[in-house]
């Protein structure tokens, strides 16, 4: 810096009129955006689910009946606890799923592992709706699946499989193959930075391959599993296209109630807000309790 | 021996990996059959081969008009993701700060909100300014959730470049801007490109957070899921979908491929 201003010395002067780099700078435009579109957004939230602003004409004061109500009420709690099993289980289903193929990719020496990995993920990265769509056609009483069973004679035409849409394990499937191409990420990264000395020295000293998978992969891959399990069980919980286009009344999840009470028919901004922020609270738990497993480098492809 | 798979494990496994293929791609495939398909529903038999469903949608204007308007939007969002992204990447990655993490993570929280809960939002926000919904109000949105695709794009990409580069510049008397301009911005290049495609694909897809804030302009997203509500249109939508199945998977692994070929020759 001396140097450079002593052989040049307007240049002082030239910094002060030019607009700088300074870190305010950089930092203010995101952050202000952040702040008025999506943190004054949920205080808003806040003020509607204690009745400070409201949807209702008249004079309005501070209460906490709506949140009083939603705790003490089975009906909403109880969906909610409904949506928590159908997300543990689908994020269960394709990790339980994702691993093998994690591990296929990132241990078995294969010689196209980036580009096998490209295609697993490629469905992952082209449109949610249509995958849904896919799946409408394919198990619709009329859809692919019954009308080959119709055709092939296997079942009659009157006498369709018709738990296969509208149903709970219609959204469970649904779901499980929109996020299983996904969760194989977070696995392989965390398989690939195994150091394989260690595999090595563990068959060296005796240990079978079962045993070294149970005493040194497995251990090591789990920041990565619990990363993969928490990046499907936090999207799913609040999920509501899924379940309003193949749920039916049995897949009616969490998410489906708030959009509910925000819609058209019998509006409750109060009630709904509270749903709303009841699973803000719970994601933001869950994520500042496993932040150390969503550190982003684990996500990253590099 | 290897010390991870016996030979028949890693059989075993790839043929586990192709039964996931076959099952991620099959619904595309039979989507792909039956946008050929002349029967007005998609069910088996088979009854003919015909064009029709894509002539369909090629002179369905509303379609057109809410494809147009996402590809408005997505362009748009995508844009202003990607400037803010490259602020505060470079303030994450180059300067110091106090409540680094603090801002960090504040700037990736828009990662885990429920799409359900940040779109009630935005709209009682909306609501509250006596703001009217528009195309605007859902680029506003999907600025938010793309925003934190486009950091966790570009600083990786900013830890790997050489800092001395950007003293020397700095010291040889070039503005600070002047040396993002010259120096950090061709060596990101690649990372701004993927950080763009990763925002636009995200928008243009968008469905929750759009279907609370979309004024009476639709978005595609939001046009097809009005449509898949009616039997009679599913043909056509089925032929729009594989047309954009197709198309996003090219951008995809082109992006992807591109990406790879970048950051080989400027590895350093």
């Amino acid at each position: 810096m001396a140097i450079a201003e002593a052989r040049e010395p307007p240049a002082p002067r030239r910094r002060r009129l030019r607009p700088d780099l300074t870190t305010p700078t950089l930092l203010g435009l995101p952050l202000a955006w952040l702040a008025v579109f999506f943190l004054a957004p949920i205080a808003i939230v806040a003020a509607y689910s204690l009745d400070v602003y409201s949807l209702d004409p008249g004079p309005h004061s501070l209460t906490l009946s709506a949140w009083h109500d939603f705790l003490h009420s089975s009906i909403y709690l109880r969906l909610f606890w409904k949506s928590v099993k159908m997300s543990l289980a689908v994020s269960a289903m394709v990790v339980v799923l994702a691993y093998p193929l994690a591990y296929y990719l990132a241990l078995s020496g294969t010689k196209r592992k980036y580009v096998l990995l490209l295609l697993l993920i490629a469905p992952f990265l082209t449109s949610y709706l249509l995958r849904v769509l896919a799946w409408k056609v394919i198990l619709g009483d009329q859809g692919v699946i019954n009308s080959f069973l119709f055709w092939t004679g296997v079942r009659s035409p009157d006498h369709p499989i018709s738990q296969l849409l509208y149903s709970r394990f219609a959204v469970m499937l649904v779901l499980g193959y929109i996020w299983l191409p996904f969760v194989a990420l977070p696995i392989f990264v965390s398989l690939e930075s195994l150091d394989r000395r260690l595999l090595e020295a563990a068959s060296d000293l005796g240990a079978s391959r079962l045993q070294a998978f149970r005493k040194i992969t497995l251990p090591l891959s789990l920041p990565g599993v619990f990363a993969a399990f928490l990046f499907v069980f936090i999207p799913t919980l609040g999920e509501f296209i899924t379940p309003s286009l193949v749920g039916g009344t049995s897949g009616y999840m969490y998410g489906n109630q708030i959009v509910d009470l925000f819609g058209t028919g019998f509006p409750d901004w109060q009630t709904g807000s509270v749903l709303a922020l009841f699973l803000l609270g719970v994601v933001a738990a869950l994520t500042v309790v496993f932040a150390r497993f969503l550190q982003p480098g684990q996500v990253s492809t590099d | 021996m290897d010390v991870a798979l016996s030979k028949n494990g890693a059989r075993l496994l790839r043929l586990f990996f192709c039964l996931v293929v076959v099952f991620l791609y099959a619904p595309i495939v039979i989507l792909l059959i039956f946008s050929f398909n002349s029967s007005a529903v998609p069910t088996f038999p088979l009854s003919g081969f015909t064009l029709h469903w894509y002539h369909d949608f090629l002179v369905n204007a509303d379609l057109r008009a809410s494809l147009e308007t996402s590809a408005i939007i997505a362009t748009l969002s995508s844009l202003g993701a990607v400037v803010l992204g490259i602020l505060a990447s470079i303030a994450l990655t180059r300067r110091r700060f106090r409540g680094k993490s603090a801002v960090s993570a504040l700037l990736l929280s828009p990662l885990v909100i429920p799409y359900v809960v940040f779109g009630i939002s935005l709209l009682l926000l909306f609501h509250q300014l006596g703001v009217p919904r528009s195309l605007l109000t859902v680029v506003i949105g999907h600025i938010v959730i793309t925003l934190p695709y486009t950091i966790l794009v570009l600083v990786p990409r900013l830890d790997q470049i050489d800092v001395s580069l950007e003293e020397a510049a700095f010291d040889l008397g070039a503005s600070r801007l002047r040396t993002f301009r010259s120096i950090t911005l061709p060596l990101i290049l690649p990372a701004v490109v993927s950080a763009f495609l990763i925002a636009f694909t995200t928008s243009f897809d968008e469905y929750a957070v759009a279907s609370f804030v979309v004024g009476s302009r639709v978005t595609f997203p939001i046009y097809l899921y009005a449509a898949l509500r009616f039997p009679d249109q599913l043909p056509q939508v089925i032929a729009v979908a594989v047309v954009v199945l197709v198309v996003s998977l090219t951008v995809v692994i082109a992006a992807e491929i591109g990406r790879r070929v970048a950051e080989r020759r400027f590895a350093g």
